[in-house]
């Protein structure tokens, strides 16, 4: 079986700052693999032990040509890992995501599962893996909690909002999963150091495919407008800070 | 605003189509549902696809028949709920049409430009609101709770035209459970006492109950303590990629303040804070405060309402 993961290098949100006009700046922000991808991963490598089979990670856009990314990622249990390399703007789309991934599948060939995170650590549009599965035209599943291999197909299980629901799914398939899924290894020192020896295979957009007709157009990305609130503090755990903050509260709840 | 000539819904709650009907209705001269659960609680817009039951077949194996009608009939705008099922659905239609849909979006609007649909989400974890627009020949969106007041008068009786799709090949429904019913809504509280990480162990939850119950308010809490501590069930969590919630009171009890939590929850009428760091990013965000332990004041300060 050989699995694909797809992951997206995303800015430490520690390091975000805004401008007075309310856009983020994101200048000197460190990048790291999206939390939610890192279920992915050890789903995959997971599957990988039991099961047998090979994987290996996918990522496109901003970060595919970070070496220290790459090894981060490869530490983590992937035999090789492919990037393709685009510039921020191109990626802010979900649908474009979806067709450098398909690309990037096809490139890699002979693929019969893919798993991405839920959503990406950033966005969490929670759409670039469906909409992939059903570029692809694979069996494509989302919300999936618990992953395994059985009899020659997928047991899938699906935490949605009112049910949970096991389902037996053919290969080739999608799959999201959720932090539901297991808990993400931390890798070791020989895991870290195996990562530098990894194969690493960068391509340009440009050469797997071609930009998707419609995305989405971000119109703007503004912090919201700061919310004025009266910041009436007191200290300590006297009777009286007691009977102030308790007056406040008794007003308001009246 | 000119009306589109056909907006069609996919939901399944009676609650969720009573709002997304209504926003159909706002929005086009001509409405349908897509839905699959109960026959009889096939309603809410002009024509209504019924796709057959929810017990004992997956979500999943209807996909394919709704991608295939919405390519048929190409309404313009698509309003899908904002569910794990509905998200999946309105990619599989996207993926289709070879257009983005917009998930999570708390506002819609017609372009002024004309020609396409703006949509905002928050973003960065709730730092930040990002406006698209999509253009095509069908818009997918997919509208989460509360976006769009349901109607007062529910929507005529429409025709129900029968589908029953067969069941994709290759995907098989092996066990089926229902969730029990959330015990709280949340978004519909008009005081709710938060509790984050704070509260130190979960032995301290009865003190808070406890408030709570003086203040006749709900209880909610920030990601950490539903996904990480595990002291209170998931659907109390207030953040981003939670539950928004509008009460006109929030106390927040051991809350740090962080923006992913407060985004969740900055509509509120009235913000209060208890924590004993008083560099807490929550006091910043508050009307009012009160550094101390909370251990030491809860008790008293539930005395208080309790005597009041």
């Amino acid at each position: 079986m050989r699995i694909v993961i797809c992951y997206k290098c995303v800015p430490e949100e520690q390091d975000l700052k805004i401008r007075p006009d309310r856009t983020p700046d994101w200048s000197g922000a460190a990048r790291k693999i999206g939390q939610y991808d890192l279920n992915a991963i050890e789903a995959g490598v997971r599957l990988a032990e039991s099961a047998g089979g090979e994987v290996l990670a996918l990522t496109a856009g901003a970060g595919a040509n970070d070496s220290k990314l790459q090894k981060a990622v490869l530490s983590r249990g992937p035999a090789a890992m492919y990037g393709i390399k685009t510039d921020e703007e191109t990626l802010s789309d979900s649908l474009a995501t979806a067709y450098l991934l398909k690309a990037g599948i096809e490139k890699i060939g002979g693929v019969d599962l893919v798993l991405c995170g839920e959503g990406s650590g950033d966005i969490y549009a929670r759409q670039v893996g469906p909409l992939l599965g059903a570029l692809i035209g694979w069996r494509t599943l989302n919300a999936v909690s618990a992953l395994s291999f059985a009899g020659g197909a997928l047991r899938a299980e699906r935490s949605l909002e009112n049910s949970r629901e096991v389902l037996r799914v053919d290969l080739p398939a999608v799959a999201a999963l959720t932090t539901d899924a297991n808990l993400p290894r931390i890798p070791g020192m020989k895991d870290i150091l195996a990562a530098g020896k990894k194969p690493v295979t960068i391509w340009d957009a440009a050469e797997v495919s071609a930009p998707p007709p419609r995305g989405a157009k971000t119109v703007s990305i503004l912090a919201p407008e700061k919310q004025e609130r009266r910041q009436i503090i007191v200290e300590g755990e006297s009777e009286e800070s007691i009977a102030v903050f308790y007056g406040h509260l008794r007003k308001v709840l009246r | 605003m000119k009306k589109l000539k056909s907006v069609w819904i996919i939901a399944g709650g009676a609650e969720r189509i009573a709002e997304l009907s209504a926003g159909a209705a706002a929005w086009g001269e001509e409405t349908a549902l897509i839905y699959a659960g109960d026959r009889e609680k096939a309603a809410g817009a002009g024509t209504v696809y019924y796709l057959g039951p929810l017990t004992g077949v997956s979500y999943l194996s209807y996909i394919p028949a709704i991608v295939a009608l919405v390519r048929e009939k190409q309404p313009e705008l698509v309003l899908v709920e904002s569910s794990c099922d509905g998200r999946l659905t309105a990619a599989a239609i996207a993926a289709a049409v070879g257009v983005s849909a917009l998930t999570d979006i708390d506002s819609l609007e017609a372009d002024a430009d004309g020609g396409g649909i703006v949509g905002r989400r928050m973003i960065y974890g709730g730092a930040a609101w990002k406006t698209e627009r999509v253009s095509g020949p069908t818009a997918v969106v997919c509208v989460g709770a509360g976006v769009f007041p349901p109607g007062e008068t529910a929507p005529p009786p429409g025709e129900v035209i029968e589908l029953r799709p067969e069941a994709a090949p290759g995907t098989r429904l092996l066990e089926q459970q229902k969730k029990p019913a959330p015990n709280v809504n949340l978004p519909a509280a008009g005081r709710i006492v938060g509790v984050g990480r704070g509260l130190g162990t979960a032995d301290n939850l009865g003190a808070v109950r406890a408030f709570a119950a003086a203040l006749g308010a709900e209880i909610g809490c920030s990601r950490p303590v539903a996904e990480e501590e595990r002291w209170l069930p998931k659907e109390r969590y207030i953040g981003v990629s939670g539950v928004i919630a509008t009460p006109e009171v929030y106390i927040a009890c051991g809350v740090s303040g962080q923006v992913q939590h407060m985004a969740g929850i900055d509509r509120a009428g009235v913000i209060a804070a208890v924590n004993k760091d008083k560099n807490a990013p929550v006091f910043r965000q508050c009307d009012y405060g009160l550094v101390a332990d909370l251990n030491a004041v809860l008790p008293r300060l539930t005395e208080l309402f309790n005597r009041a």
